[in-house]
């Protein structure tokens, strides 16, 4: 006893001292792996956009908020069509000349919108602002319809947006980027951060979800609201670095003589489109699943399921009219 | 560079006076219960909302309280009401008033979004959902 006695306390400065070395190397691990969350509510795009970023640098984490808050309001202008600003959307509608030298991130903008004209057998239009405007009129008013006449003046032809060497020539063309922009700016928004080396990240613009990895080496939970808007969801996605994008008729809409009318107008009858409550997208491509959500919006369930078999690595649930659900071959593997 | 430190800081320690060393370890000791206390304490135990003007957190209120609140927005005042764990908007002035005719909101995941007065309204609790984020 008298010799353990002793060896303790010859031995208790070492003893204690290997204590602290190993505290000291916890904290200091726990430290480095401890992820703070930053977050940023902005107002952007007509929608409330919330940036949530997780990391252990504070300097680093605040300026990338910062950088992104700039994405956001630099393509909220650029792709704004009612708010006049420097060669805007605005500016280019209003067609005072006969080509416009345009900045080069509302160029690929432009770019890529179109693109998908021809991807989606003309159902998803960039040039159907004349049409999206008479009936936002009606929304605001929340009288009235319009009718076939009104609409079928509008010349939604594609041809009329002619985009060459970084310029727009004026063919009347009417723009509308509401079925794009926030899934192309949340796209690079998430970018911008990845570059910036923060990795976990999500932002929430509207309908728009970018999924950086998780904080805790988890996958994040992401629901998706019923189209009922009881507070409840339809269901829940387990993924990370994933965008997640929802079209539905219950966010902007109006109601007259009973029946509602919502914002996504098919092309063809330039009425809005009723399929279905709601559709939502999963993609690793936030730009895709924004056009994605749109265009799938616009076509029958049966069709959209055929369409969307030819994309790779997309993935959707559909809410019909009813309320029944409908999932893509794949969904399944992203739901507990 | 924090290894340097670290082996600076370590170094002093050795060389140290013992009973000085016994003191140091002392408050150690006692700072690593502090550590352990306010870490399981951290986080609040009722169900809070938490409203947002612009960017900025403005009021923080406990929802087993029922009672009425004013907040501002940029079209003027917002009227909220707690009633049983929940909270909605009673009252505000925007031209459609899409967020006082959503109702009450009772889980961590929803919000009330007041677009043309930036406001927002987020429910915090401590058992709360683990849902990290809600596409609508």
């Amino acid at each position: 006893m008298k010799s353990i006695g002793s060896f303790i306390k010859k031995y208790i400065n070492v003893f204690l001292g290997i204590i602290i070395v190993l505290l000291c190397i916890g904290i200091y691990f726990i430290r480095k792996n401890t992820y703070l969350e930053y977050t940023s509510n902005l107002y952007y795009m007509n929608t409330y956009i919330q940036i949530r970023l997780f990391s252990n640098q504070e300097q680093k984490a605040k300026e990338a908020l910062k950088g992104v808050e700039e994405i956001f309001k630099v393509y909220h202008d650029l792709s704004n069509k009612y708010e006049k600003k420097d060669n805007n959307l605005y500016t280019l509608n209003e067609g005072k000349q006969d080509d416009f030298l345009l900045d080069s991130r509302l160029y690929d903008l432009l770019e890529y919108g179109i693109q998908w004209y021809e991807k989606s057998n003309g159902l998803f239009n960039i040039n159907m602002g004349c049409v999206t405007d008479i009936w936002k009129n009606y929304r605001e008013k929340e009288s009235g319809v319009p009718t076939q006449e009104e609409l079928f003046a509008c010349d939604i032809s594609i041809d009329n947006i002619k985009l060459s060497d970084h310029k727009l020539m004026n063919q009347g063309q009417n723009i509308d980027l509401g079925g794009i922009s926030k899934g192309y700016t949340t796209s690079i928004a998430a970018d911008y951060l990845k570059e910036k080396g923060i990795t976990r990240f999500i932002i929430n613009a509207g309908g728009n979800v970018v999924v950086g990895d998780h904080y805790n080496q988890g996958k994040y939970q992401i629901g998706i609201e019923n189209p009922n808007l009881d507070g409840s969801l339809l269901t829940v996605v387990n993924a990370n670095n994933i965008s997640v994008v929802t079209s539905g008729s219950y966010e902007r809409y109006y109601e007259y003589d009973g029946v509602r009318y919502h914002h996504l107008i098919d092309p063809k009858t330039r009425m809005p489109a009723n399929y279905m409550k709601g559709v939502t997208v999963l993609s690793k491509d936030a730009k895709m699943a924004d056009a994605l959500s749109t265009i799938l919006f616009l076509m029958p369930i049966e069709e959209g399921m055929k369409y969307l078999e030819k994309i790779e690595g997309v993935e959707a649930i559909w809410c019909g009219m009813d309320g029944t659900l409908y999932r893509s071959k794949g969904f399944f593997q992203y739901e507990s | 560079m924090e290894w340097m430190e670290l082996f600076i800081v370590l170094r002093g320690f050795f060389n140290m006076n013992p009973s000085d060393r016994k003191v140091i370890l002392f408050f150690l000791l006692l700072f690593f219960i502090f550590l352990l206390l306010f870490s399981l304490k951290k986080e609040p135990s009722n169900k809070e909302a938490l409203v947002y003007f612009k960017n900025e957190l403005v009021l923080t209120i406990d929802l087993s309280q029922n009672d009425f609140y004013k907040t501002k927005g940029t079209q003027g005042d917002i009227l909220l009401e707690v009633k049983d764990f929940q909270i909605r908007v009673v009252e505000e002035n925007s031209p459609k008033h899409l967020c006082s005719k959503q109702g009450f909101i009772d889980k961590s995941y929803e919000t009330i979004v007041c677009l043309p007065n930036e406001v927002v309204i987020k429910i915090k609790e401590k058992k709360g959902s683990s849902i990290d984020t809600v596409v609508k």
